[in-house]
């Protein structure tokens, strides 16, 4: 009996687990489907923020702003990392991790000093573990990011930027590119190269007269967009890495769930046939008594 | 009478979206009212208050920095933070009145960085005072 009971056993430990799994995966669902919601309503404003852009790029104005110009030299560079506070989402941590390690490298060659900013205790743990020295770290950035905290933020490297006392600015978080696909990236965000993200080259639309009036003048409004648009590309660093997140946990409790399903089957067959080889065992020994009392 | 549509997003979320007969938003520089039928404008908006009139009665919000872009009868503002007038706290904001002015402005930019903190914050006590 030994054998089939220990295998009864296993089998219902994995059925236990299964269980937990399959609730994380929905779970993980439903945060995911929220977290797609918010990211999904901040593309609405980086939408108009573009369009905005566009608008002003009709009146051909010269763009500059001190956030939009690079450094001669790169002394004191900076580099946030962005990882989740929790584990059991897939290669999700380790992959950003990896990007930011050799990104650090590489900033390292190039500038003088570098500042380290962590959000997310598995990117906090992971530095540490590899005794690598963090200026600060974050963890009330969860799977959903606020924009007050992250202007917060954005205030400060902003600042920093403009008084000189940092010259770059890199971000490295995974990019949301489909349900299936996500990717982590490096980015520098400060100096910013473009405003409002993708410039689809509509180059008819600088041949045409602005119907706008600018109150109280297209420079001002600059001044305005390049501080805004530089806050909506952290924010959607923050929510890209959120919804990220949550999706390849899906993914991983998933295939977990597949995986101890596929095992608990395996398990069935193997205590259903051991215990049908004890009971032959048995049926054969009572015969053979049997047998011995007839003789 | 046209009416007005009026669309405020913030980063977060679309906070309103509705028919309006008249707004009155906080530029850069003044207050400016928009009425039915405006002509196309782009303004930059300052800290302060925020008014959406429907019949005779009149909401107040805060807007806080943004942009507004008004065509064809669409107000559409662009802002970082929203709130209704009544969810101000005022004491809240005296503080943070107070670090904004304990900020050191050694420099020219520091010193802009340090009057915009210094004029977003009273902006949001005078409106957290009336109500």
């Amino acid at each position: 009996m030994a054998k089939a009971r220990a295998l009864d056993k296993r089998r219902k430990s994995v059925r236990n687990i299964r269980k937990i799994t399959r609730t994380m995966e929905l779970i993980a669902t439903a945060r995911f489907k929220k977290a797609m919601d918010r990211a999904t309503a901040a593309t609405a404003y980086t939408a108009r923020i573009t369009q905005l852009v566009k608008d002003l790029a009709t009146t051909g104005l010269e763009v500059s702003h001190p956030l939009l110009e690079g450094r001669e030299q790169t002394k004191r560079s900076v580099l946030l990392v962005l990882t989740a506070n929790r584990g059991l989402c897939g290669g999700y941590n380790s992959a950003a991790l990896r990007l930011a390690i050799e990104k650090r490298q590489e900033l390292l060659e190039l500038s003088e000093s570098l500042q380290l900013y962590v959000s997310g205790k598995r990117g906090i743990n992971g530095f540490r573990f590899r005794k690598i020295e963090i200026a600060e770290s974050f963890t009330h950035f969860d799977d959903q990011p606020r924009f007050d905290e992250v202007e917060l933020l954005a205030n400060r490297y902003m600042n920093a930027y403009v008084t000189g006392q940092i010259d770059r600015l890199d971000v490295v978080h995974t990019q949301f590119i489909s349900t299936a696909r996500q990717q982590a990236v490096a980015e520098t965000l400060l100096p910013l190269d473009s405003l409002g993200g993708d410039d689809d080259g509509d180059s008819d639309n600088t041949a045409r007269e602005s119907m706008y009036e600018f109150l109280p003048s297209a420079e001002s409004i600059l001044q305005e967009v390049v501080p805004t648009s530089f806050k909506v590309k952290l924010f959607k660093c923050f929510l890209d890495a959120a919804v990220s997140e949550q999706i390849s946990r899906m993914v991983a409790m998933k295939s977990a769930t597949e995986n101890a399903d596929k095992m608990i089957k395996d398990l069935s067959m193997q205590y259903n046939r051991a215990r049908q080889g004890q009971i032959t065992g048995e049926l054969l020994e009572l015969m053979g008594g049997v047998e011995a009392l007839d003789g | 009478m046209a009416n007005l549509h009026c669309i405020v997003v913030t980063p977060e979320e679309t906070a309103i979206e509705e028919e309006i007969d008249f707004v009155t938003l906080p530029l850069d520089d003044g207050e400016i009212g928009i009425a039915p039928q405006h002509s196309p404008l782009i303004g930059r908006l300052g800290f302060g208050e925020m008014r959406l009139g429907t019949g005779d009665s009149a909401q107040r919000y805060y807007v806080d920095g943004g942009f507004v872009q008004v065509s064809d009868d669409v107000v559409s503002i662009l802002t970082n933070r929203f709130l209704a007038a009544a969810d101000l706290d005022a004491k809240l904001i005296a503080e943070q009145l107070e670090t904004a002015r304990s900020e050191p402005a050694n420099t020219v930019e520091m010193m802009e960085i340090r009057d915009r903190a210094v004029s977003q914050a009273r902006a949001q006590l005078r409106m957290a005072q009336r109500t």
